[in-house]
Protein backbone atom coordinates (compact mmCIF):
# COMPACT_ATOMS: atom_id res chain seq x y z
CA UNK A 1 0.00 0.00 0.00
CA UNK A 2 1.31 3.41 -0.88
CA UNK A 3 1.77 5.91 1.85
CA UNK A 4 -0.33 9.03 2.00
CA UNK A 5 2.77 11.09 1.21
CA UNK A 6 3.33 9.13 -2.00
CA UNK A 7 -0.29 9.61 -2.99
CA UNK A 8 -0.14 13.35 -2.39
CA UNK A 9 3.12 13.61 -4.30
CA UNK A 10 1.71 11.67 -7.24
CA UNK A 11 -1.45 13.78 -7.29
CA UNK A 12 0.51 17.03 -7.20
CA UNK A 13 2.81 15.86 -10.00
CA UNK A 14 -0.20 14.80 -12.06
CA UNK A 15 -1.93 18.12 -11.44
CA UNK A 16 1.11 20.04 -12.59
CA UNK A 17 0.67 18.66 -16.10
CA UNK A 18 3.46 17.51 -18.41
CA UNK A 19 6.80 17.93 -16.71
CA UNK A 20 5.39 17.12 -13.29
CA UNK A 21 7.26 14.30 -11.64
CA UNK A 22 7.13 12.67 -8.25
CA UNK A 23 9.93 10.66 -6.72
CA UNK A 24 11.65 9.69 -3.53
CA UNK A 25 15.16 10.81 -2.77
CA UNK A 26 17.04 10.31 0.48
CA UNK A 27 13.83 9.14 2.16
CA UNK A 28 11.94 12.28 1.25
CA UNK A 29 9.15 12.56 -1.28
CA UNK A 30 9.77 15.25 -3.84
CA UNK A 31 7.57 16.73 -6.54
CA UNK A 32 9.20 18.39 -9.49
CA UNK A 33 6.97 20.79 -11.39
CA UNK A 34 7.45 23.02 -14.42
CA UNK A 35 8.07 26.70 -13.80
CA UNK A 36 4.62 27.81 -14.95
CA UNK A 37 2.91 25.32 -12.64
CA UNK A 38 4.76 26.42 -9.52
CA UNK A 39 2.20 28.66 -7.88
CA UNK A 40 -0.77 26.48 -8.86
CA UNK A 41 0.93 23.44 -7.34
CA UNK A 42 1.46 25.23 -4.05
CA UNK A 43 -2.19 26.32 -4.06
CA UNK A 44 -3.23 22.71 -4.69
CA UNK A 45 -0.93 21.44 -1.95
CA UNK A 46 -2.38 23.87 0.54
CA UNK A 47 -6.06 23.71 -0.36
CA UNK A 48 -6.59 20.20 -1.71
CA UNK A 49 -4.02 18.14 0.16
CA UNK A 50 -3.90 19.92 3.49
CA UNK A 51 -0.20 20.86 3.39
CA UNK A 52 -0.99 24.02 5.32
CA UNK A 53 2.33 24.58 7.02
CA UNK A 54 5.01 26.33 4.98
CA UNK A 55 8.35 25.36 6.43
CA UNK A 56 10.97 26.91 4.17
CA UNK A 57 11.87 27.90 0.65
CA UNK A 58 15.34 28.06 -0.79
CA UNK A 59 17.27 27.23 -3.92
CA UNK A 60 20.05 24.96 -5.20
CA UNK A 61 22.60 25.92 -7.82
CA UNK A 62 22.67 23.06 -10.34
CA UNK A 63 25.26 24.73 -12.57
CA UNK A 64 24.37 24.79 -16.26
CA UNK A 65 21.01 23.13 -15.59
CA UNK A 66 19.80 26.22 -13.73
CA UNK A 67 18.62 26.91 -10.20
CA UNK A 68 16.21 24.61 -8.44
CA UNK A 69 13.84 26.44 -6.13
CA UNK A 70 12.65 24.13 -3.36
CA UNK A 71 9.84 24.54 -0.85
CA UNK A 72 9.13 22.26 2.08
CA UNK A 73 5.46 21.92 3.02
CA UNK A 74 3.87 19.98 5.83
CA UNK A 75 0.47 18.82 6.97
CA UNK A 76 0.54 19.31 10.74
CA UNK A 77 -2.35 16.85 11.34
CA UNK A 78 -0.82 13.80 9.73
CA UNK A 79 2.80 14.98 9.61
CA UNK A 80 2.82 14.41 5.89
CA UNK A 81 5.59 16.45 4.40
CA UNK A 82 7.31 16.75 1.06
CA UNK A 83 9.51 18.94 -1.09
CA UNK A 84 8.17 20.77 -4.11
CA UNK A 85 10.72 22.06 -6.56
CA UNK A 86 10.91 23.88 -9.86
CA UNK A 87 14.01 24.46 -11.95
CA UNK A 88 14.44 27.92 -13.39
CA UNK A 89 16.80 28.41 -16.33
CA UNK A 90 20.22 29.93 -15.80
CA UNK A 91 19.67 32.63 -18.42
CA UNK A 92 16.38 33.86 -17.00
CA UNK A 93 16.09 32.98 -13.31
CA UNK A 94 12.51 33.99 -12.71
CA UNK A 95 9.66 32.32 -10.87
CA UNK A 96 6.19 33.26 -9.65
CA UNK A 97 6.14 34.46 -6.08
CA UNK A 98 4.08 32.34 -3.69
CA UNK A 99 3.56 35.09 -1.14
CA UNK A 100 -0.15 35.06 -1.97
CA UNK A 101 -0.26 31.36 -1.05
CA UNK A 102 1.88 31.50 2.09
CA UNK A 103 2.53 34.92 3.57
CA UNK A 104 5.55 33.52 5.38
CA UNK A 105 7.27 32.83 2.08
CA UNK A 106 7.97 36.55 1.64
CA UNK A 107 11.05 36.51 3.84
CA UNK A 108 12.37 33.29 2.29
CA UNK A 109 11.93 34.59 -1.24
CA UNK A 110 13.68 37.79 -0.28
CA UNK A 111 16.63 35.84 1.03
CA UNK A 112 16.69 33.51 -1.98
CA UNK A 113 16.58 36.52 -4.28
CA UNK A 114 19.54 38.01 -2.46
CA UNK A 115 21.61 34.84 -2.28
CA UNK A 116 20.85 33.35 -5.72
CA UNK A 117 19.66 36.31 -7.78
CA UNK A 118 16.35 34.63 -8.59
CA UNK A 119 13.56 37.05 -9.41
CA UNK A 120 10.23 36.27 -7.76
CA UNK A 121 7.53 37.83 -9.89
CA UNK A 122 4.77 39.37 -7.80
CA UNK A 123 6.76 39.65 -4.58
CA UNK A 124 5.79 42.82 -2.68
CA UNK A 125 9.35 43.96 -1.96
CA UNK A 126 12.53 42.15 -2.96
CA UNK A 127 14.82 44.51 -1.06
CA UNK A 128 18.16 43.30 0.29
CA UNK A 129 17.91 41.94 3.78
CA UNK A 130 21.03 40.21 4.99
CA UNK A 131 24.04 41.33 2.99
CA UNK A 132 25.90 44.54 3.81
CA UNK A 133 25.10 47.65 1.81
CA UNK A 134 26.78 47.73 -1.56
CA UNK A 135 27.46 43.99 -1.69
CA UNK A 136 27.91 42.82 -5.26
CA UNK A 137 27.01 39.36 -6.46
CA UNK A 138 24.95 36.47 -5.17
CA UNK A 139 27.10 34.57 -2.70
CA UNK A 140 25.33 31.20 -2.76
CA UNK A 141 25.76 30.82 -6.50
CA UNK A 142 28.55 28.41 -7.32
CA UNK A 143 29.99 30.95 -9.75
CA UNK A 144 30.55 33.35 -6.83
CA UNK A 145 34.27 33.76 -6.26
CA UNK A 146 35.48 33.37 -2.68
CA UNK A 147 38.22 35.97 -2.74
CA UNK A 148 39.75 34.82 0.56
CA UNK A 149 40.40 31.39 -0.88
CA UNK A 150 41.99 32.93 -3.94
CA UNK A 151 44.27 35.11 -1.83
CA UNK A 152 45.29 32.47 0.69
CA UNK A 153 46.42 28.91 0.15
CA UNK A 154 44.22 26.20 1.57
CA UNK A 155 45.19 26.03 5.27
CA UNK A 156 44.00 22.50 5.99
CA UNK A 157 46.22 19.46 6.41
CA UNK A 158 44.25 17.80 3.63
CA UNK A 159 43.32 19.05 0.23
CA UNK A 160 39.61 19.54 -0.51
CA UNK A 161 38.09 16.15 -1.20
CA UNK A 162 41.00 14.21 0.24
CA UNK A 163 40.00 11.56 2.78
CA UNK A 164 41.70 9.38 5.35
CA UNK A 165 44.33 7.05 4.00
CA UNK A 166 44.24 8.18 0.40
CA UNK A 167 47.93 7.55 0.15
CA UNK A 168 50.49 10.16 -0.78
CA UNK A 169 49.39 13.72 -1.00
CA UNK A 170 47.95 14.48 -4.37
CA UNK A 171 48.61 17.52 -6.45
CA UNK A 172 46.94 20.55 -4.90
CA UNK A 173 43.55 21.17 -6.46
CA UNK A 174 41.49 24.30 -6.47
CA UNK A 175 38.98 24.45 -3.61
CA UNK A 176 35.34 25.22 -4.41
CA UNK A 177 34.74 28.90 -5.09
CA UNK A 178 38.17 29.50 -6.62
CA UNK A 179 38.32 29.96 -10.39
CA UNK A 180 41.05 28.68 -12.65
CA UNK A 181 43.97 31.14 -12.40
CA UNK A 182 44.24 31.06 -16.19
CA UNK A 183 40.68 32.33 -16.43
CA UNK A 184 40.41 34.74 -13.50
CA UNK A 185 42.92 36.72 -11.49
CA UNK A 186 46.24 38.51 -12.07
CA UNK A 187 47.76 35.75 -14.24
CA UNK A 188 44.74 35.82 -16.52
CA UNK A 189 44.87 39.59 -16.72
CA UNK A 190 48.55 39.58 -17.58
CA UNK A 191 47.97 36.98 -20.27
CA UNK A 192 45.09 39.02 -21.59
CA UNK A 193 47.16 42.19 -21.71
CA UNK A 194 50.13 40.42 -23.28
CA UNK A 195 48.01 38.68 -25.89
CA UNK B 1 49.77 73.25 27.47
CA UNK B 2 46.98 72.24 29.80
CA UNK B 3 47.31 70.45 33.06
CA UNK B 4 46.43 67.19 31.32
CA UNK B 5 49.64 67.29 29.34
CA UNK B 6 51.79 67.76 32.40
CA UNK B 7 54.12 64.95 33.36
CA UNK B 8 52.67 63.30 36.39
CA UNK B 9 54.81 61.96 39.21
CA UNK B 10 55.09 58.21 39.42
CA UNK B 11 52.97 57.74 42.56
CA UNK B 12 50.08 59.63 40.93
CA UNK B 13 50.48 57.58 37.78
CA UNK B 14 50.43 54.40 39.83
CA UNK B 15 47.27 55.42 41.66
CA UNK B 16 45.44 56.44 38.49
CA UNK B 17 46.38 53.24 36.67
CA UNK B 18 45.61 51.18 39.75
CA UNK B 19 42.11 52.67 39.79
CA UNK B 20 41.60 52.03 36.12
CA UNK B 21 42.80 48.46 36.07
CA UNK B 22 40.58 47.31 38.91
CA UNK B 23 37.42 49.08 37.80
CA UNK B 24 36.76 47.89 34.30
CA UNK B 25 33.11 48.20 33.45
CA UNK B 26 32.81 45.72 30.64
CA UNK B 27 30.54 45.93 27.65
CA UNK B 28 30.01 42.48 26.19
CA UNK B 29 29.63 42.58 22.45
CA UNK B 30 28.31 39.03 22.25
CA UNK B 31 27.89 37.95 18.64
CA UNK B 32 28.04 34.17 18.73
CA UNK B 33 28.82 31.16 20.89
CA UNK B 34 31.86 32.82 22.51
CA UNK B 35 29.42 35.10 24.31
CA UNK B 36 28.29 32.06 26.31
CA UNK B 37 31.84 31.55 27.55
CA UNK B 38 31.97 35.23 28.44
CA UNK B 39 28.79 34.84 30.48
CA UNK B 40 30.25 31.76 32.14
CA UNK B 41 33.30 33.81 33.09
CA UNK B 42 31.08 36.45 34.64
CA UNK B 43 29.13 33.95 36.73
CA UNK B 44 29.83 32.38 40.11
CA UNK B 45 32.38 29.70 39.24
CA UNK B 46 34.90 31.92 37.47
CA UNK B 47 33.62 35.25 38.72
CA UNK B 48 35.70 37.94 37.06
CA UNK B 49 34.25 40.56 39.39
CA UNK B 50 37.01 39.48 41.79
CA UNK B 51 39.42 40.99 39.24
CA UNK B 52 37.47 44.22 39.27
CA UNK B 53 35.75 43.55 35.99
CA UNK B 54 32.14 44.60 36.32
CA UNK B 55 29.86 42.93 33.78
CA UNK B 56 26.80 44.26 32.05
CA UNK B 57 27.52 47.96 31.83
CA UNK B 58 24.34 49.81 31.01
CA UNK B 59 25.67 50.68 27.60
CA UNK B 60 28.87 51.54 25.79
CA UNK B 61 28.84 55.07 27.23
CA UNK B 62 29.28 53.67 30.73
CA UNK B 63 31.89 51.09 29.76
CA UNK B 64 35.70 51.01 29.91
CA UNK B 65 36.28 47.67 28.27
CA UNK B 66 34.62 46.07 25.28
CA UNK B 67 34.86 42.32 24.85
CA UNK B 68 34.05 41.35 21.28
CA UNK B 69 33.05 37.72 21.59
CA UNK B 70 31.88 36.06 18.42
CA UNK B 71 31.78 36.29 14.68
CA UNK B 72 31.90 39.84 13.37
CA UNK B 73 30.18 40.08 10.01
CA UNK B 74 30.58 42.88 7.50
CA UNK B 75 26.97 43.77 8.15
CA UNK B 76 27.58 44.07 11.89
CA UNK B 77 30.96 45.80 11.62
CA UNK B 78 29.59 49.37 11.39
CA UNK B 79 27.60 48.79 14.58
CA UNK B 80 30.69 47.48 16.39
CA UNK B 81 32.65 50.53 15.32
CA UNK B 82 29.87 52.91 16.27
CA UNK B 83 29.45 51.48 19.74
CA UNK B 84 33.22 51.47 20.24
CA UNK B 85 33.32 55.15 19.33
CA UNK B 86 30.62 55.85 21.90
CA UNK B 87 32.78 54.53 24.73
CA UNK B 88 34.59 57.20 26.70
CA UNK B 89 38.38 57.29 26.89
CA UNK B 90 40.31 55.50 28.19
CA UNK B 91 38.87 52.44 26.53
CA UNK B 92 40.15 48.95 25.92
CA UNK B 93 39.13 46.09 23.67
CA UNK B 94 39.58 42.38 24.17
CA UNK B 95 39.03 40.26 21.09
CA UNK B 96 37.66 36.98 22.43
CA UNK B 97 37.83 33.87 20.29
CA UNK B 98 39.11 32.85 16.89
CA UNK B 99 36.32 34.54 14.93
CA UNK B 100 36.86 38.01 16.27
CA UNK B 101 40.65 37.55 16.18
CA UNK B 102 40.91 36.67 12.51
CA UNK B 103 37.66 35.25 11.16
CA UNK B 104 38.39 31.82 12.62
CA UNK B 105 36.69 28.92 10.88
CA UNK B 106 34.91 31.43 8.64
CA UNK B 107 38.16 32.82 7.22
CA UNK B 108 36.92 32.20 3.66
CA UNK B 109 33.33 33.36 4.08
CA UNK B 110 31.82 36.06 1.92
CA UNK B 111 30.20 37.77 4.89
CA UNK B 112 32.61 37.51 7.83
CA UNK B 113 35.05 40.27 8.77
CA UNK B 114 38.56 38.82 9.00
CA UNK B 115 39.13 39.99 12.52
CA UNK B 116 37.63 42.82 14.54
CA UNK B 117 41.03 44.56 14.51
CA UNK B 118 40.25 45.62 10.95
CA UNK B 119 37.75 48.14 12.32
CA UNK B 120 38.78 48.94 15.90
CA UNK B 121 42.09 48.74 17.79
CA UNK B 122 42.44 45.63 19.93
CA UNK B 123 44.49 45.47 23.13
CA UNK B 124 44.40 41.77 23.96
CA UNK B 125 43.60 38.78 21.78
CA UNK B 126 42.27 35.64 23.45
CA UNK B 127 42.68 32.58 21.20
CA UNK B 128 40.38 29.58 21.19
CA UNK B 129 37.24 28.29 19.58
CA UNK B 130 35.69 29.09 21.94
CA UNK B 131 38.30 29.94 24.58
CA UNK B 132 37.71 28.56 28.04
CA UNK B 133 36.70 31.04 30.75
CA UNK B 134 40.19 30.70 32.23
CA UNK B 135 41.56 32.05 28.96
CA UNK B 136 39.44 35.18 29.31
CA UNK B 137 40.61 35.60 32.90
CA UNK B 138 44.19 35.37 31.65
CA UNK B 139 43.39 37.91 28.95
CA UNK B 140 41.96 40.28 31.56
CA UNK B 141 45.11 39.90 33.67
CA UNK B 142 47.25 40.71 30.65
CA UNK B 143 45.14 43.77 29.96
CA UNK B 144 45.50 44.89 33.57
CA UNK B 145 49.27 44.53 33.30
CA UNK B 146 49.13 46.64 30.19
CA UNK B 147 47.06 49.33 31.90
CA UNK B 148 49.45 49.37 34.86
CA UNK B 149 52.33 50.25 32.56
CA UNK B 150 50.56 53.00 30.66
CA UNK B 151 51.70 56.61 30.53
CA UNK B 152 48.98 58.74 32.05
CA UNK B 153 47.49 62.15 31.59
CA UNK B 154 44.56 63.54 33.51
CA UNK B 155 42.26 63.86 30.55
CA UNK B 156 42.17 60.33 29.25
CA UNK B 157 44.43 57.39 28.72
CA UNK B 158 47.47 56.94 26.58
CA UNK B 159 45.47 56.64 23.41
CA UNK B 160 43.60 59.91 24.01
CA UNK B 161 46.85 61.76 24.54
CA UNK B 162 48.29 60.36 21.32
CA UNK B 163 45.30 60.80 19.04
CA UNK B 164 45.67 63.84 16.77
CA UNK B 165 42.06 64.93 16.91
CA UNK B 166 40.87 65.01 20.51
CA UNK B 167 37.36 63.65 21.07
CA UNK B 168 34.86 66.29 22.04
CA UNK B 169 31.59 66.01 23.92
CA UNK B 170 29.89 66.17 20.55
CA UNK B 171 30.68 62.51 19.84
CA UNK B 172 28.89 61.51 23.03
CA UNK B 173 25.72 63.31 22.07
CA UNK B 174 25.34 61.94 18.57
CA UNK B 175 21.67 61.65 17.68
CA UNK B 176 19.83 58.36 17.45
CA UNK B 177 19.98 56.52 14.15
CA UNK B 178 16.53 56.58 12.62
CA UNK B 179 15.50 53.75 10.29
CA UNK B 180 14.75 56.16 7.45
CA UNK B 181 17.86 58.29 7.80
CA UNK B 182 19.96 56.04 5.57
CA UNK B 183 17.55 56.07 2.64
Amino acid sequence: MRSRTAEVAAALAHGAGPGGQAGESFGMWTVEVPVDGWRATLYAARDTHGLRFFDWLSAVDELEEGYRVVAHLLDPDTVTHLLISARVPLADPRLDSVVEVFRGAAWHERETHEMFGIDFVGHPGLTPLLLPDGFEGHPLRKEFILASRVAKVWPGAKEPGEGHGTGPRRKAIRPPGVPDPEVWGPAARNAHEAG
Amino acid sequence: MGIGDAVLPDPVKFVLNWGRRYSLWVFNFGLACCAIEFIATSMGRHDFIRLGVIPFAHGPRQADLMVVSGTVTDKMAPAVKRLYEQMPEPKYVISFGACSNCGGPYWDSYSVTKGVDQIIPVDVYVPGCPPRPEALLQGILRLQDKIAGEPVSLNGGARAARSPERSTARVLTAPLVRPDSGA
